[in-house]
C-alpha cells in the first residue's frame, strides 16, 4: 500500500522535527531571544499535531465535520487559558 | 434598604467639603433607575403576558383563529413565520438593556479610576490609605503610621482607600451601607474606596464563605469628625506587634502578583497618605 | 416488525427486580433517572428546610456554624448536580429516541453505565456525611479554604471525588447523545426538523462535554491537592486559579441546568395553545447563540477579584450579550398565545409559571450585568434570589415535563385537580420564598447572622420554603395514586402535540414504534421493516397494517404509499447509497448499515458503578489508612473485572439501516462516540496545561524556570520519550496496515511493539522521577518531589496524567493482543485497531505539546 511510503515518511519528519525542538534550546535561542524561541517551538509542536491528526488519525480522510469537532475543543481550551492568563497580567 | 441608620440616605448629595462624589452615591442612583426600569419592564411583561393567556383560552364554541393551521401530530416544523413583531419586541428590550448598560459604564470608569482621580478633582485633603487584612474570622486595619486595630476608623468626608487582602483563604470585606466591598484574596491585594458622609458607627461583614466563623466575621466601622479623627490618630503610635494575628508574620498577604496585578483601582501605593500631620508616612509594606 | 418474540426468555418484565438492574433500555433507564432524582430532590430540599429554619431570626441555634455550612453546601452540590440535570435527562432519555425515531441510544450499555454512575456517585455524596463532615466550603468550592490544611475533614475530599464520578457519568452521557442525535434520527429529519425539547437537549449536551472536561480538570487538580500532596490552590494563584477554572465550567453549567426546562416549555406551550412556536427558527437560533455565548461570560462572577478592567469590560459587554437571545426567546413565547386556544392544563400552567418566574429572574440578573452595581450585590442575597429564580423555574418546567409525559410513559392520566392544586401551593410558596430575598438583599450569603431588621423578610422566605416544599407532598400523592387509580390513555392525550412520543402507545412498547419512522414523506409515516436476514419473522404486509392499525392517526394515511415509493430494498446493505424521494422535499439519509436483533440486558453497568463506588470511597480515606486500603484495591479490581467483563460479553446495538446522518455520514458510532470522546479529553488537557501557564504567569514566568526547578530536570529523558512515544505511533499504523494485507503476525508484531515502546515510556519516565525525587542541591536538599514546590506539582501531575493515558492504553493493548494472536482484526475487521490508534495518537499528540512546555521552555 502506497500508504505505508506516506506514513513513514511522516514518522521520519516528525522525529526530525522533535529533534529540531531539543536542539534550539541546546543551541541558546531560548536564553537570546526567548520568546521568539518559544513561538518557533509551539509552532513546531501545533505542526507536528496536525500531521499526527491529519494523516495517523485519517482526518484528511474523513468528513470536516469531524476536525471542526477537534477545533471546537482546542478553542474551548485555549480560550480559557489565554483569557485567565491575560486576566492577571 | 438605602437608609443609612440615621434615617437618611447615604450617599444622597455630593459631599460637602470635599467635593467627591461617593461611589455609594454612584451606586443608589444606578440602582434606583435599574429598580423603576426593571419593575416596569415586569410589570409590562408579565401583565402582557397573563393578559393573553386570559383572552386565548380554550372555549369549545369559539375558535379566534379558524382558518388558522394547527400543529398536527407527526408533522415537520416549519421555518416559522411572524417574525415582524418578534423582531420589533426584540430589538426594543435590546436597546434598553444596552443603554442602561451603556450608560453604567461610565460610572464603572470612575469608581475603577478611583480615589486618585477623585482627589485630583475635589479640594479635598489627600486620601486616606488603610490595609485590611481579612483572616479566620475577623479583620485587621492598619493606617498609614503602622498602627493597627481590629476596628475601621475613618473621617468623614475624605476619600479612603482600602488595600484588602486575606492571611488564610478566600474572603470578602464589605461595608454595605457604605457600599464599598472588595475580594480579600490570599497573596494579592485588591482595592476599593469609598467616602462616608455621615458621622457613625457601622458594620462590616464577610461576604464570601470561609469557614464555621463566617457568619460572626464582623468589624466595626466608625465615622468620625475629621476633628475627633485627627485627635485619634495622634494618640495612637507605630506598629503594635501585640495586635491581631498580623504579628504571627505568618502572612504573605501583602506580595502584589506580578506585574500590576490585582488592583481594581490604579492606586500608585507611592502617591498617597500624608494625612496625619507629622506622624511618618508608613505603608503597609512596613507591617511587622 | 416486532421482535417481542425475542424477549421473552432473557429480558425480565418491568415488575421484576432483577430487570431494572440488567436493563440498558433508553426507556427503562429514564425512569430510572426520574426516580433517582426525585430522593436527591427531597434530599436537597431537606437541607434547604434546615437552613430556612436557621434563618427564621438571626443569631438561631438549630445547626451550629459548621453545620450550617455543610448543609449550604450540600444542598447547593446535591440540587445543580444530582437532581435538576439528571431529572431533565431522565427526560432525554426517555423522550429523545422517541423524538427522533430511533429505537434506543448509540450505545445502550454506556447509557445505563452513566445512570449506575450517577447514582453510586450521589450515594458516595450521601457517605461524605459520616466521614467526619461533608463538603463545607460552598457548592462554589472557592480555593484554599478547599484543601485539606482548611477542610481536613475525609468527607471534603470524598465529596471532590463524588463529583469526579458524577462528571464520568455526564461524559459518557454526551458522548452517547451526540452520536446518537447525528447518526440516528430518521429518514427525512434533517438537524433543524428536531422537535424542540430535542434541540435543547443537544444544545445541553454540547456544552456538557466541554464544560465538564474544565470541571474534571479544576477536580483532579483539587482531589490531587488532597490526596497526593501537590499545591496547586495554596500557591500564588492558587485561589484565582480555581475561580477561572471552576467558573468556566459554572456558567454554561447553569444553561445546561436551564435549557432542558425551556425545551419542556417551548413544547408545552405549542401544544397546550395549539399554535406553533412563533418564530422557531429564530428561536433555535438563540439557543445556539447562548450555547456558544455560555463559554465566555464567565469571569461575571468574578467583577472584584481584581482582574484588570479591560477584561471586566469585556465581559461585561458579553454578558449583557447573552441576556438577548433570551429576551428574543420569552417573546416568542408569548406571542406564541395569540390566537391560541388555551388550555389550562397542569403541564401549561407549570410551563407559563416557569416563564414569568423566568422572566423576573432574568430582569434582576441584567442588575448583576451592570458591574457597578455587581460590585454591591457580589456575594449578598440579591444573586440567591437572582439565580433561584432562573435555576428553579428551569426546575418548576421540568416538572411541567413530569406531568406533560406523565400519560406516556405510565399509560395512566395524573389527577387534574391535585395538578392543579399542586401548582398553586408550589407558585405560592416559590415565590414567598425567594421574593422578600430582594427586599433583604443585603444579607451576606452562607451567614445566619443577619441585620434584625431584615428578619421580617427571612420569616417570610422561611414560610414560603415550607409550603413549597409541603407542595411536594402533593405531587408524590398524584404520582402514587394515578398509577393505579389513573385513568388510562391511549397514543395521544393531548390535542395538537406533534412529536413522535405521541405517535405510539403509551407506554411505548420496547422496541418504541411499529415499523421503521420515517419523515421521507414530509410527515410521520411508519415504514415496513426490511426482510429480516436470519432470523425469520412475520409478514411485511400484515405487520404494516398492524402498524396502520396501532397508531391510529392522521400519520399513517400516507405512509403504505411512501414505502412503496422508496423501498428499502431486502435489507442488503450498500453502503453510501443514498435514499431520495417522498413526495415532499429531498432526503438526505444515508444507508450504512443492516438492522439486526438488539440486546437490551446487561449486569457489567451496575458491577462497574459499585466497583466505582468502592474504589473512589476507598481513595477518599487513603490518608488515614485502615479500610480505606483494601476497599481502593478491591474496587479497583472489579472496576477492571467489570470493564473486562463489558468487552467481552456479547451485545448487538445495531445501527438503523437508514438514517439522517448529517453532517457525520461515513463515520459509524463507535468511531463518531471515540472522536467526541477525544474532544472532551482536549479540553480536559487544556485544563491542565492552562492552570500550568496561569500559575507560571501568576509566580514569575521566568523566576519559575529559574527558581522553581533544579538544575537536574533537563530536556533529555523527554526527548527520549517522545521519540518512544512517536515510534510507537508509527506502530500502531503498521497494525493498520498489516491489518489490511490480512498479516496476523503483522498485526500482532505492531501492537507488541506498541506495547512494548509504551513501557518503554513508561520506565524512562519513572528513572526520571526517581533520579528527580532524589537529587541534594543547595536548592532541593529534599530532593524535587510531588509537594515540593508548585512547579513540582504541575509537573508531576500533568505529566502524571498523560502517563496515566498511557497506562490505560496499554491495558487495552492487553486485552487487544491475545485478540490479535487468535486472529482477530483481519479480513477487514479492522474497527478496534483504529479506534485505539484514535486514542493512542491523541495520547502521542498531548505529549508532543507538554513535551516543549514542561521540558524546554
Amino acid at each position: 500500500m502506497s500508504r505505508l511510503r506516506l506514513y513513514t515518511a511522516i514518522y521520519v519528519v516528525l522525529f526530525v522535527l522533535a529533534t529540531v525542538q531539543a536542539w534550539v534550546e541546546s543551541a541558546g535561542y531560548l536564553d537570546e531571544a526567548y520568546w521568539w524561541a518559544f513561538a518557533g517551538i509551539m509552532v513546531l509542536s501545533f505542526a507536528k499535531a496536525v500531521v499526527v491528526a491529519g494523516y495517523y488519525q485519517h482526518l484528511r480522510w474523513e468528513p470536516r465535520s469531524v476536525s471542526y469537532l477537534m477545533v471546537g475543543g482546542l478553542f474551548v481550551a485555549l480560550a480559557l487559558t489565554t483569557a485567565a492568563a491575560y486576566s492577571i497580567l | 434598604m438605602v437608609l443609612t441608620r440615621n434615617g437618611l440616605a447615604a450617599g444622597d448629595a455630593v459631599l460637602a467639603g470635599s467635593g467627591v462624589r461617593a461611589p455609594a452615591e454612584v451606586f443608589n442612583d444606578i440602582f434606583v433607575v435599574f429598580l423603576v426600569l426593571g419593575t416596569l419592564v415586569g410589570v409590562v411583561v408579565i401583565s402582557y403576558t397573563l393578559y393573553n393567556a386570559y383572552k386565548y383560552r380554550y372555549r369549545a364554541e369559539k375558535d379566534p383563529a379558524p382558518e388558522a393551521d394547527r400543529p398536527e401530530l407527526g408533522e415537520l416544523p416549519e421555518g416559522g413565520g411572524k417574525g415582524k413583531k418578534l423582531f420589533l419586541s426584540f430589538t426594543l428590550s435590546a436597546i434598553i438593556v444596552l443603554s442602561l448598560v451603556v450608560w453604567t459604564y461610565a460610572s464603572l470608569l470612575y469608581v475603577e479610576n478611583g480615589a486618585a482621580q477623585a482627589v485630583d478633582e475635589s479640594n479635598a485633603e489627600d486620601a486616606l490609605d488603610v490595609q485590611v487584612d481579612g483572616f479566620r474570622f475577623g479583620w485587621e486595619f492598619t493606617y498609614p503610621n503602622g498602627h493597627s486595630s481590629s476596628t475601621l476608623r475613618v473621617p468623614r468626608d475624605r476619600v479612603v482607600n482600602l488595600s484588602v487582602t486575606s492571611l488564610d483563604v478566600f474572603h470578602n470585606f464589605g461595608i454595605p451601607e457604605l457600599r464599598v466591598k472588595s475580594d480579600a484574596i490570599p497573596g494579592q491585594t485588591t482595592t476599593a474606596w469609598f467616602v462616608a458622609e455621615e458621622t457613625g458607627t457601622y458594620t462590616a461583614n464577610c461576604y464570601e464563605l470561609c469557614g464555621s466563623g463566617h457568619s460572626y466575621m464582623t468589624a466595626e466601622v466608625i465615622v468620625m469628625s475629621p476633628a475627633a479623627y485627627q485627635e485619634w490618630y495622634n494618640g495612637t503610635s507605630g506598629p503594635s506587634p501585640a495586635d491581631g494575628p498580623a504579628a504571627n508574620g505568618t502572612e504573605s498577604s501583602t506580595n502584589e502578583t506580578d506585574g500590576h496585578g490585582s488592583e481594581m483601582n490604579a492606586i500608585e501605593p507611592a502617591t498617597t497618605i500624608d494625612a496625619a500631620a507629622g506622624a511618618p508616612v508608613a505603608r503597609a509594606t512596613t507591617q511587622p | 416488525m416486532s421482535h417481542d418474540h425475542d424477549h421473552g426468555h432473557d429480558f425480565p418484565p418491568t415488575s421484576s427486580v432483577k430487570r431494572w438492574f440488567l436493563t440498558t433500555n433508553h426507556k427503562d433507564v429514564g425512569i430510572l433517572y426520574l426516580v433517582t432524582a426525585l430522593f436527591f430532590l427531597l434530599l436537597g430540599g431537606a437541607l434547604a428546610m434546615l437552613m430556612r429554619a436557621q434563618l427564621w431570626s438571626p443569631g438561631a441555634n438549630i445547626l451550629s456554624g459548621g453545620a450550617y455550612n455543610q448543609a449550604v453546601s450540600a444542598h447547593g452540590l446535591i440540587m445543580v448536580f444530582w437532581f435538576i440535570s439528571p431529572f431533565a435527562f431522565g427526560f432525554a432519555n426517555y423522550i429523545v429516541p422517541l423524538q427522533i425515531g430511533a429505537d434506543d441510544l448509540a450505545f445502550p450499555r454506556l447509557n445505563a453505565l452513566s445512570y449506575w454512575l450517577y447514582l453510586f456517585s450521589g450515594l458516595l455524596f450521601v457517605a461524605s456525611f459520616f466521614q467526619g463532615a461533608t463538603f463545607n466550603g460552598g457548592w462554589t468550592m472557592y480555593a484554599p479554604l478547599n484543601v485539606p490544611t482548611y477542610m481536613p475533614n475525609v468527607g471534603g475530599t470524598t465529596v471532590v471525588l463524588a463529583l469526579i464520578m458524577f462528571v464520568a457519568a455526564v461524559t459518557l452521557g454526551s458522548v452517547n447523545f451526540l452520536t446518537t442525535m447525528y447518526r440516528m434520527r430518521a429518514e427525512g429529519l434533517r438537524m433543524r426538523d428536531l422537535p424542540i425539547f430535542s434541540m435543547s437537549i443537544l444544545l445541553t449536551v454540547w456544552m456538557m462535554l466541554f464544560a465538564f472536561a474544565a470541571l474534571l480538570a479544576a477536580l483532579m487538580i483539587l482531589a490531587s491537592d488532597h490526596l497526593i500532596g501537590t499545591t496547586y490552590f495554596t500557591s500564588d494563584g492558587g485561589s484565582l486559579l480555581w475561580t477561572h477554572m471552576f467558573w468556566f465550567f459554572g456558567h454554561p453549567e447553569v444553561y445546561i441546568v436551564f435549557f432542558p426546562g425551556l425545551g419542556i416549555m417551548a413544547e408545552c406551550f405549542q401544544t397546550f395553545t395549539g399554535r406553533r412556536l412563533v418564530g422557531r427558527k429564530w428561536f433555535v437560533l438563540s439557543m445556539v447563540l447562548v450555547a456558544l455565548q455560555s463559554f465566555v461570560v464567565w469571569m461575571h462572577h468574578m467583577f472584584l477579584t481584581g482582574i484588570n478592567l479591560q477584561i471586566k469590560t469585556l465581559f461585561m459587554v458579553t454578558t449583557i450579550g447573552i441576556s438577548l437571545p433570551f429576551d428574543l426567546m420569552v417573546f416568542s413565547l408569548i406571542y406564541t398565545m395569540i390566537k391560541g386556544r388555551i388550555r389550562f392544563t397542569t403541564p401549561f400552567l407549570f410551563s407559563l409559571g416557569a416563564l414569568i418566574l423566568f422572566i423576573i429572574g432574568g430582569i434582576t440578573g441584567v442588575f448583576l450585568g451592570a458591574v457597578v452595581l455587581d460590585y454591591e450585590f457580589r456575594g449578598t442575597y440579591w444573586v440567591v434570589a437572582h439565580f433561584h429564580y432562573v435555576m428553579v423555574a428551569g426546575a418548576t418546567a421540568l416538572f411541567a415535563g413530569l406531568y406533560y409525559w406523565y400519560p406516556k410513559i405510565t399509560g395512566r392520566m395524573y389527577d387534574e385537580f391535585l395538578g392543579k392544586l399542586h401548582f398553586v401551593t408550589y407558585f405560592v410558596g416559590f415565590n414567598l420564598l425567594y421574593f422578600p430575598m430582594f427586599s433583604a438583599w443585603e444579607t451576606p450569603r452562607r451567614v445566619f447572622e443577619y441585620q434584625v431588621g431584615l428578619a421580617f423578610w427571612h420569616k417570610l422566605a422561611t414560610v414560603g420554603g415550607f409550603l413549597l416544599g409541603a407542595s411536594f407532598l402533593i405531587m408524590f400523592y398524584n404520582m402514587f395514586k394515578s398509577l393505579t387509580a389513573g385513568e388510562e390513555v391511549g397514543d395521544n392525550p393531548w390535542d395538537y402535540a406533534t412529536s413522535a412520543e405521541w405517535a405510539v402507545a403509551s407506554p411505548p412498547p420496547l422496541e418504541n414504534f411499529p415499523g421503521i419512522p420515517s419523515y421521507a414523506g414530509g410527515k410521520l409515516s411508519f415504514r415496513d421493516e426490511p426482510e429480516p436476514t436470519a432470523d425469520g419473522g412475520g409478514d411485511p404486509v400484515a405487520d404494516t397494517a398492524a402498524g396502520a392499525a396501532a397508531d391510529g392517526g392522521p400519520a399513517t394515511d400516507g405512509g403504505t404509499t411512501a414505502a412503496a415509493e422508496t423501498a428499502t430494498g431486502s435489507g442488503v446493505a450498500d453502503p453510501g447509497m443514498v435514499a431520495t424521494g417522498g413526495e415532499a422535499g429531498v432526503v438526505t439519509a444515508t444507508h450504512e448499515a443492516d438492522s439486526g436483533h438488539a440486546d437490551h440486558a446487561s449486569i457489567w453497568p451496575f458491577v462497574v458503578g459499585l466497583a466505582g463506588f468502592l474504589a473512589f470511597l476507598g481513595l477518599s480515606g487513603v490518608d488515614e489508612g485502615g479500610v480505606y486500603y483494601p476497599l481502593t484495591a478491591i474496587g479497583g479490581l472489579l472496576v477492571m473485572f467489570g470493564f473486562v467483563g463489558m468487552a467481552r460479553q456479547p451485545f448487538s446495538a445495531p445501527e438503523p439501516a437508514i438514517a439522517e446522518r448529517w453532517p457525520f455520514e461515513g463515520v459509524e458510532n463507535m468511531k463518531l462516540g471515540m472522536w467526541i470522546f477525544l474532544g472532551s479529553d482536549i479540553v480536559l488537557f487544556g485544563g491542565f496545561i492552562g492552570s500550568y501557564l496561569f500559575l507560571r504567569v501568576a509566580n514569575g514566568w521566568h523566576h519559575w524556570e529559574h527558581e522553581l526547578i533544579p538544575a537536574a530536570h533537563v530536556t533529555f529523558p523527554g526527548l527520549v520519550n517522545t521519540y518512544l512515544l512517536l515510534t510507537s505511533s508509527f506502530a500502531v499504523v503498521l497494525a493498520l496496515v498489516a491489518s489490511h494485507r490480512n498479516s496476523k503476525r503483522g498485526v500482532v508484531a505492531a501492537l507488541v511493539a506498541t506495547w512494548v515502546l509504551g513501557v518503554g515510556f513508561l520506565i524512562n519516565k519513572a528513572q526520571e522521577w526517581l533520579h528527580l525525587f532524589h537529587i541534594h542541591s543547595d536548592a532541593f536538599p529534599n530532593g524535587w518531589e510531588i509537594g515540593t514546590n508548585v512547579a513540582s506539582s504541575t509537573f508531576y501531575l500533568t505529566t502524571g496524567l498523560h502517563g496515566a493515558h498511557v497506562i490505560v492504553g496499554l491495558i487495552m493493548l492487553l486485552y487487544m493482543i491475545p485478540r490479535a494472536i487468535k486472529g482477530a482484526y483481519l479480513d477487514g475487521d479492522d474497527e478496534m485497531l483504529e479506534y485505539f490508534g484514535l486514542y493512542w495518537h491523541f495520547v502521542d499528540i498531548v505529549w508532543l505539546f507538554l513535551f516543549p512546555l514542561f521540558y524546554i521552555v
